[in-house]
């Protein structure tokens, strides 16, 4: 039996649409999860720098945690685990709701936040001791300090990285298909189920993410040069 | 809480039916991560190499198989391979194979770029004054070049290593008897402790991936003294 | 180096190239290979699970694809698939059979062949006892577990647009968002909605309710053309019905005395 290709099948009509809606899931998800990770991130990445034992503690058994256990685990603990520490009326109030879109979002946020809080303390260590000493001499608190004078810097170093973390964040969003959330990958899956033109329709998602991590790329190329540019001046 | 599922159920998260049945659980994610580093050194090295070479036709393949394998999903990669290289090879292939098989090509161009950032890290003279001793480009590749560039590399490889473990939960949706198959399909049959399977299997996860990323700070450490007595 | 530049060129064809492999002969195939490879589920109670004693994967389908392999004088090697992966693992020849609750649907049949009919049910649903729902009219506005891939899954979306329909990749993971109280029914197959319902330790607290949304044949999924092996399928079938044998293997897994019974109220069709 010789295979049919009708790509027109996939990205036109009725499937076209599941594609588009995917993708919508699959950015909106994705966006969410990028915002909330990096503010996670950067509370995880100064609570490990402040001098508070058990902050410092915490904040390192949470990147370590997290950072060393699949991401797919994290998924189903989050959407099946969860239910049995939660308390019962939480639990139902989350479950009107959408609660798949929700773990998601968490898992992912989570996840990520884990390495984002990692690249973020490389990007202070960078910035030399003494200027948080210069400011914290100039009548600064530690946290104004930090917001201030240091992590604006340290952003600066660490975008490039931020960026790809955030484009793992945007493949790795692919995963949330397990619990039931309809992003990309779930509807290449369903318009094979469907169609059984398989080949057709993980070509074309395929390709939506290569075009999202390319662009993307480029465009921390683009960055890179400009810093370089400025820094060789 | 009902840890005793735990309990019962432990011997199946760490080597699924065997000796009776098929090898699983822990083991067989072992296995996928050991042969996938294995398979994907090797791949990651020549495409690698490849990369940084000054000829075009071997560059520009290099960079596009780089940039397609980075930028898609694992998941996908895992797809590809499961359901439609097939159609490519003309035979199927097992699930555990053709999952190992994804792991390796995925992973292999991440370790490409690690080679390649590696060998940009030597200093250029490096390879002009081997070349000047009368060693040929390829002498001096696997002689002077690489030996060092590998070594430095080494903590970047464990990490990888880390990574490709956890990668390995992916199997599990095609169907491959590892960890994370090991637990769902017990929560599936027992439906009242999904909190403590998830957890356990997290744990032991943890355990394998903490311990390597451990050892790759240790060996960090060591390289960084190492090169430093060196200059 | 060369074996680099295959797979990346190999990685470019996927998009290129695709031809099936033809597959024929499979009756031969497994009588010179030995083995019967039968795609099973292995998460569904009492079709296929893995049983907690032994580990193994046990079940009604499970004893029925024992009983082929005999009559072809091979052994039999089971692997586990799931709603969404026992087609394409059937058209890549990763298994020779699919004996895997799957409903002989006609949109199939331009994929795989079936058998006649072993077993006969129809879609329902799971609910909470005395928890309001009693018919697909009462799914408007609710979200209703199904599975990736399965009939019921598309079944119910026609029977009530008004649903929203949260797919996962078993039933009991269905089941498990039902009983926490995510999704407020689970549809599919009585049949397997009953041996979701008893694997539960309060069954009692369980319903199956409304109409048949729509009949469900299951049928033995084989290759496409290959005629000679379906003919077999199909004679060894017909026996083990007329031999009395299905039905001891049915009384196994749905008989009274089991906790899944489920009066066998069908017949299969028999070829004079």
């Amino acid at each position: 039996m010789a295979y049919q290709f009708d790509f027109g099948q996939v990205v036109s009509g009725e499937y076209g649409q599941w594609i588009l809606s995917g993708l919508g899931v699959t950015l909106q998800i994705s966006g969410i999860s990028i915002v909330l990770s990096l503010a996670l991130g950067t509370v995880i990445a100064v609570l490990r720098l402040s001098k508070v034992k058990p902050l410092v503690w915490f904040a390192a058994s949470f990147t370590e945690f997290f950072r060393n256990t699949p991401l797919l685990v994290q998924i189903f603990f989050w959407y099946f685990g969860s239910y049995s520490v939660l308390p019962e009326a939480v639990n139902q109030w989350l479950y009107a709701r959408d609660f798949e879109f929700a773990c998601g979002v968490i898992a992912l946020t989570v996840y990520t936040a884990a390495f984002i809080a990692e690249e973020i303390r490389s990007g202070i260590f960078s910035i030399p001791k003494n200027q948080l000493e210069a400011s914290r001499a100039c009548g600064l608190s530690f946290l104004q300090a930090m917001a201030y004078v240091i992590l604006p810097q340290a952003f600066r170093v660490i975008i490039p990285p931020l960026i790809s973390q955030f484009l793992n964040l945007i493949k790795n969003s692919s995963l949330v298909m397990t619990i039931g959330v309809m992003d990309l990958t779930y509807m290449a899956r369903q318009i094979e189920a469907h169609t059984f033109h398989g080949f057709e329709a993980f070509t074309v998602s395929t390709l939506i993410y290569l075009t999202i991590s390319l662009i993307v790329s480029l465009g921390v190329n683009l960055y890179n040069r400009r810093v370089l540019h400025v820094r060789s001046r | 809480m009902h840890w005793d599922i735990v309990f019962r159920n432990f011997d199946y998260f760490l080597i699924g039916a065997y000796p009776k049945g098929p090898l699983g659980g822990l083991a067989m994610t072992v296995i996928l991560a050991v042969g996938g580093i294995f398979g994907a050194f090797w791949l990651g090295l020549g495409v690698g190499l490849m990369r940084i070479s000054k000829k075009p036709s071997l560059r520009w393949p290099a960079m596009a198989f780089i940039e397609i394998i980075r930028g898609t999903p694992l998941l996908m990669v895992v797809f590809w391979f499961y359901f439609l290289a097939p159609v490519v090879f003309g035979h199927t292939l097992p699930e555990a194979e053709s999952a190992l098989i994804a792991l390796i090509v995925f992973t292999s161009a991440y370790i490409a770029e690690i080679v390649r950032a590696g060998v940009e890290a030597l200093p250029k003279g490096q390879m002009e004054a081997a070349r000047g001793t009368g060693l040929s480009h390829f002498q001096a590749m696997t002689h002077i070049i690489l030996p060092q560039a590998l070594f430095n590399m080494i903590p970047s490889f464990v990490n990888q290593f880390v990574s490709l473990t956890k990668d390995t939960s992916l199997a599990f949706i095609i169907g491959v008897n590892e960890l994370t198959k090991a637990a769902t399909q017990v929560n599936n049959r027992t439906l009242t402790a999904p909190t403590e399977i998830f957890i356990t299997i997290a744990v032991l996860y943890f355990v394998i991936c903490y311990c390597l990323t451990e050892f790759s700070r240790y060996l960090e450490r060591r390289i960084n003294r190492y090169q430093a007595r060196g200059r | 180096m060369r074996k680099a530049a295959r797979l990346t060129v190999l990685a470019c064809l996927f998009t290129l190239v695709a031809a099936m492999p033809a597959l024929a002969g499979k009756l031969d195939d497994i009588k010179s290979r030995g083995t019967l490879v039968a795609g099973v589920k292995d998460s569904q109670r009492p079709f296929g699970f893995v049983d907690e004693k032994t580990n193994q994967i046990v079940g009604f389908e499970i004893d029925l694809m024992q009983a082929l392999a005999t009559r072809l004088n091979a052994k039999l090697e089971l692997k586990p698939v799931t709603s969404s992966t026992r087609i394409p693992m059937l058209t890549q020849g990763a298994v020779d059979i699919v004996a895997a609750t799957m409903t002989h649907k006609k949109e199939r049949e331009d994929q795989i062949d079936f058998s006649i009919t072993y077993f006969m049910t129809g879609q329902k649903l799971l609910v909470k006892k005395d928890g309001g729902i009693k018919s697909v009219a009462d799914l408007a506005g609710k979200k209703v577990g199904s599975v990736k891939g399965s009939t019921s899954e598309q079944n119910v979306k026609k029977a009530q647009p008004d649903c929203t329909v949260i797919s996962f990749e078993t039933y009991p993971e269905a089941f498990l968002a039902l009983k926490q109280g995510k999704v407020q029914a689970v549809t599919t197959d009585e049949s397997i909605l009953v041996g979701i319902k008893n694997s539960d330790d309060k069954p009692e607290a369980w319903d199956i309710v409304g109409e048949y949304i729509s009949p469900e044949p299951y049928g033995l999924g084989v290759a496409e053309n290959d005629s000679d092996f379906r003919d077999f399928v199909n004679a060894a079938l017909m026996d083990m019905w007329e031999k009395g044998e299905y039905q001891k293997i049915y009384d196994k897994w749905f008989g009274k005395t089991t906790k899944d019974y489920l009066p066998l109220t069908w017949k299969m069709e028999l070829w004079p």
